[in-house]
């Protein structure tokens, strides 16, 4: 119970805003929009699963919104030259994955500090896509949308296939040997390595990880509407990083879970709707989420202090 | 490279010299094909676009040589430029006294970052991701997103706009900044600490040096200059709007890291971030003037960014390789 | 160290020295002269609210189209992410780099004037297009549709299409974009002159980006139940909105209207989500803001023209700005004639 005080913080707080929201707006509950708004929030939750991982291992990694923005162009334009659907899909998460590990070599490979690369690459393909599409949409073909079938079902598609990556993936942390690697890296790479635990590998994989789950959310969002915005992803990055945060990951590595990442990301997913709900002008979102991120971090310090004064 | 080469190859090869290098061939560069270029008019212009980028990377300087980082600043600058409009506009206070109460808001926002960095012992990445948000969203909501500031008197814009005896107005206090940054952070026995608490923090303390204090003195100095570099900014655009400075920390920090600060701490100079905003400044500039799209320029940035990187870790892998194949043929195999 | 420093300043001195023995070339306009001889290349700087936007791309086809009838050069270059000082130094490089005329949409009003009326000093023609500077940092604005008509316009198509008492929202770029906060200024100006029973409930902002307006359009819809129409006055908003209308079930039940490309809307428009779409022909914005930017630097067009006459259209001037004409308004019947 105190080993998980971090994450069930993080899930009441969710829990006292779902129950403020049941009590003073209750429409935040009808089912359809509700639906909308996992839909969406499952494409994030993909990008956050993928990242919680990265700062576990002790990196960063601020390029996904960019990825994600070219995986989601490229994806479109595969669509619009009619290549079947799973072609598209395997496509994009192998454009991420190209890029993921591009980041992977630079960081794993020669050793260079990840934060600064992944600024440096985020802002190389945000600027050489704006020039090459010049703001302009995709228009993808029909039958594209919700993969062909109807919206209940795509967007419930999208939801169950997120929560099951979400499962997967914290069972794969638990109890295969790789997910035991990268909290072994991400504590201290060194002894890892003494350990015949190879880190630089194992960081080279996490980027391109990332990289192919940022292809595929990317794919789970264009299939939301028929065009595809090149300017998708723009601030993805600052959104993933505050949820896994906010869900427990410390950012010096080596400790948190997934499910924490997950009670972090629908809370901070539920701000915007609930301020709507709650008709909360919009301008106090910003100024709302930095409290949360710093009452998070707070808690955090505050957690890790408690483990210094009795360990 | 070992102790006994000549002083100056070893200067030759610092990263600092090879990124004056670049910015050199850069200006020849953008001179030849740009138009009208290489004029002092241009010159001037350089230096007052970059003022309040290279104040935010001169003030990001010592806290990424401590080991830390700052991603409020660009937010701030924006609170800062809001507040300072409210103070002149709504509380009525004269430009002077209006601009110290900015300082002061500054230098408070950077006191928080300070306090839960230094008190509670957060990671200062976190930590000013949390205040990026605040700052920017305590701007939003204190204009609703909609109010601007404008209309303020000539003598104030003088400050952005027009020049002083010769060279733009806002060039004076940058270069007092720089002066004051590169005497804290080479010469005195003061700033010497940033780097140590870079490079080994527990070190520091056995030393008797209060290295919370060090620490947190890096992000309220921050503050203070964000606040000076949000009213230049008013000053040179003549309005202050709630997205004032928006993506200026990313800007700062690249050019830190182009400088050969390391973002681990520990290395690092003034004089490199310097360099760096030049490059920086000089390339945008050159790409306009070039007739290039400025989405180059972008693309560009991140480019030199990833060899700079690349260049100053290349040495340590070759004569890390070299160390190997010579400590390989010196050992002798077990029997 | 100081080996280093000394390098280093004696570097920087050559160089400055280098860059005052330069100094500029006349600007191609020339500080005395008023107006270049006809026959001569011009260099025409077309400056968007920002790069990467459909909507100034469209300009652009048409601005081409206007310098390469009249043999100018066009350089189109605006800020690439939201920086609010971008625009300001791209003028401030352009005066430096020597063109003869700028053509300006404003983001900043106040801001950008500053930079324009520099330009201006320097003997280099201003005009601007889409969103206007202050008076005076600039000779004329070609002016799409004013705001007024702007606002007129979408208020009164909103009141067409609902009943009089009905609820609405507005789905706005960021809270800061200028354009957008006058536009609302005077859809809220014609709501309280006639049509005082309609209400507007929520603006929210979707940061130009279609997802965002998305998602604010899908939790407008569950807040308030009684919403009759969504009024998306961005671009990227308006097939956002409609994507959320219709994944809510109520096309029909809330109508969709907005200021938008009618090529990145003809689908919802055809499928009845979207009812209208206002704007205006932006190839003609384009072409006509160059022919105006070439004429005023020529002398041919002057302050206190009436009218002015551009390839093989005559436009009114009113005061200082140039009428493209009114907002033309895409429905069902229209959209498929154009494509931009």
């Amino acid at each position: 119970m105190k080993k998980y005080f971090r994450e069930l913080s993080v899930a009441g707080a969710l829990g006292i805003l779902l129950i403020v929201l049941a009590i003073l707006a209750p429409s935040f509950y009808s089912p359809q929009p509700l639906l909308s708004l996992a839909a969406r929030a499952s494409v994030s939750l993909v990008v956050a699963l993928g990242m919680a991982l990265v700062i576990i291992a002790r990196e960063i990694d601020i390029s996904v919104g960019s990825m994600f923005a070219v995986c989601s162009v490229c994806a479109g334009l595969f669509a619009a030259m009619h290549w079947p659907l799973a072609l598209v899909i395997v496509a994009s998460i192998l454009v991420g994955a190209v890029f993921g590990a591009f980041n992977g070599a630079l960081v794993a490979g020669l050793g260079l500090p990840s934060i600064v690369v992944t600024l440096a690459t985020m802002v190389t393909w945000q600027e050489g896509l704006r020039w090459l599409r010049q703001g302009e949409f995709v228009n993808l073909p029909d039958g594209m949308q919700w993969f062909g079938l109807s919206q209940r079902l795509g967007q419930w598609t999208l939801v169950i296939g997120s929560i099951a990556l979400l499962i997967l993936l914290a069972l794969a942390m638990k109890h295969l040997s790789i997910g035991r690697f990268i909290y072994a890296v991400g504590s201290d790479a060194e002894v890892a390595r003494l350990s015949g635990i190879p880190p630089k590998f194992t960081t080279f994989l996490i980027f391109v990880f990332m990289g192919a789950l940022v292809g595929l959310a990317a794919i789970m969002n264009i299939v939301q509407s028929p065009q595809v915005d090149p300017q998708s992803g723009n601030g993805l990055e600052l959104k993933v990083i505050a949820a896994v945060v906010v869900g427990g990951v410390s950012i010096s590595g080596g400790r948190g879970n997934l499910w924490g990442v997950f009670a972090g990301l629908l809370l901070l997913a539920c701000i915007s709707p609930a301020l709507t709900h709650l008709h909360i002008e919009a301008y106090w979102e910003k100024a709302i989420q930095g409290v949360i991120i710093l009452l998070a971090v707070v808690a955090e310090g505050l957690r890790s202090r408690k483990a210094l004064d009795h360990g | 490279m070992n102790a006994k080469q000549p002083t100056w190859k070893k200067n030759l090869f610092r990263h600092e010299a090879i990124l004056l290098v670049v910015l050199i061939a850069e200006w020849i560069f953008f001179d030849a094909i740009g138009r009208n270029f290489g004029t002092y008019d241009n010159s001037c212009d350089i230096l007052r676009h970059s003022c309040e980028i290279g104040l935010l990377a001169l003030a990001m300087t010592p806290i990424i040589l401590t080991g830390g980082i700052d991603l409020s600043v660009g937010s701030l600058l924006g609170l800062c430029a809001i507040l300072f409009g409210k103070f002149w506009r709504d509380a009525h206070l004269p430009i002077p006294v209006a601009a110290l109460c900015t300082l002061g808001v500054g230098a408070l926002a950077g006191g928080l970052n300070a306090a839960l960095i230094t008190r509670l012992r957060l990671p200062p990445l976190i930590v000013t991701l949390g205040t990026f948000s605040l700052f920017r969203g305590l701007a939003e909501a204190i204009t609703q997103g909609v109010d601007t500031f404008t209309n303020f008197p000539n003598s104030f814009l003088f400050l952005g706009q027009e020049r002083w005896l010769g060279i733009p107005a806002q060039a004076p206090i940058f270069i007092g900044a720089v002066i004051f940054f590169w005497l804290l952070v080479h010469q005195t026995t003061y700033g010497r600490t940033f780097r140590a608490l870079g490079f080994a923090p527990e070190g520091v303390r056995f030393a008797g040096i209060p290295v919370e204090r060090r620490i947190a003195m890096t992000y309220v100095l921050a503050g203070i200059i964000s606040a000076i570099a949000a009213i230049i900014y008013t000053a040179r655009l003549g309005q202050a709007k709630a997205d004032a400075g928006n993506g200026y920390e990313l800007y700062a920090i690249t050019a830190v890291v182009l400088g050969g600060t390391s973002i681990f701490g520990g290395t690092g100079s003034v004089h490199g971030t310097l360099l760096g905003v030049a490059a920086i400044a000089v390339l945008q500039s050159g790409i306009v003037h070039a007739l290039q799209p400025s989405e180059m320029a972008g693309m560009l940035t991140g480019a030199l960014l990833i060899l700079a990187l690349t260049s100053s870790v290349l040495p340590k892998m070759i004569s890390g390789l070299r160390a190997r194949k010579s400590a390989l043929k010196l050992s002798k195999p077990i029997a | 160290m100081k080996r280093f420093l000394s390098y280093f300043c004696s570097l920087a001195v050559a160089a400055s020295m280098i860059g005052c023995g330069k100094n500029s070339e006349a600007p191609a306009a020339g500080g005395n002269q008023t107006s270049k001889p006809a026959g001569k290349k011009l260099t025409v700087a077309l400056l968007p609210k920002s790069k990467g936007n459909a909507y100034f791309i469209s300009c652009q086809k048409g601005a081409q189209k206007a310098a390469g009838e009249l043999g100018d050069e066009l350089i189109f270059d605006g800020p690439t992410g939201t920086d609010p000082a971008k625009q300001n130094e791209i003028v401030e490089n352009w005066i430096t780099l020597g063109v003869d005329v700028i053509a300006a949409a404003c983001e900043n009003k106040e801001g950008i004037s500053t930079a324009l009326r520099k330009a201006q000093s320097k003997g280099i023609k201003v005009i601007t297009y889409d969103a206007d500077a202050l008076p005076d940092a600039r000779s004329f604005f070609v002016n799409q549709a004013t705001p007024q008509g702007i606002g007129y316009t979408l208020m009164d198509q909103a009141a067409q299409l609902c009943s009089s008492n009905a609820e609405f929202a507005i789905i706005t770029a960021s809270l800061t974009a200028a354009n957008q906060q006058e536009w609302q200024k005077f859809i809220e100006e014609d709501r309280a002159k006639n049509y005082p029973n309609m209400k507007l409930v929520a603006v929210k902002p979707c940061d130009d980006l279609k997802d965002k307006a998305q998602s604010e359009t899908t939790a407008l819809l569950s807040t308030y139940p009684n919403l009759k129409l969504v009024m998306a006055i961005c671009s990227p908003g308006v097939p956002g909105a409609a994507e959320a209308v219709k994944q809510a079930g109520k096309t029909g039940q809330v109508k969709v209207i907005g200021l938008g490309l009618p090529n990145e809307n003809k689908i919802y428009v055809h499928g009845g989500v979207t009812q209208a779409v206002v704007l205006w022909n932006t190839m003609d914005l384009g072409y006509l803001t160059v022919q105006a930017a070439d004429a005023l630097a020529r002398g041919t067009l002057k302050p206190g023209d009436t009218s002015f006459k551009a390839g093989s259209q005559t436009y009114e001037i009113q005061g200082d700005n140039i009428m493209l004409g009114k907002p033309f308004v895409f429905t069902k019947d229209n959209i498929d004639q154009f494509d931009f």
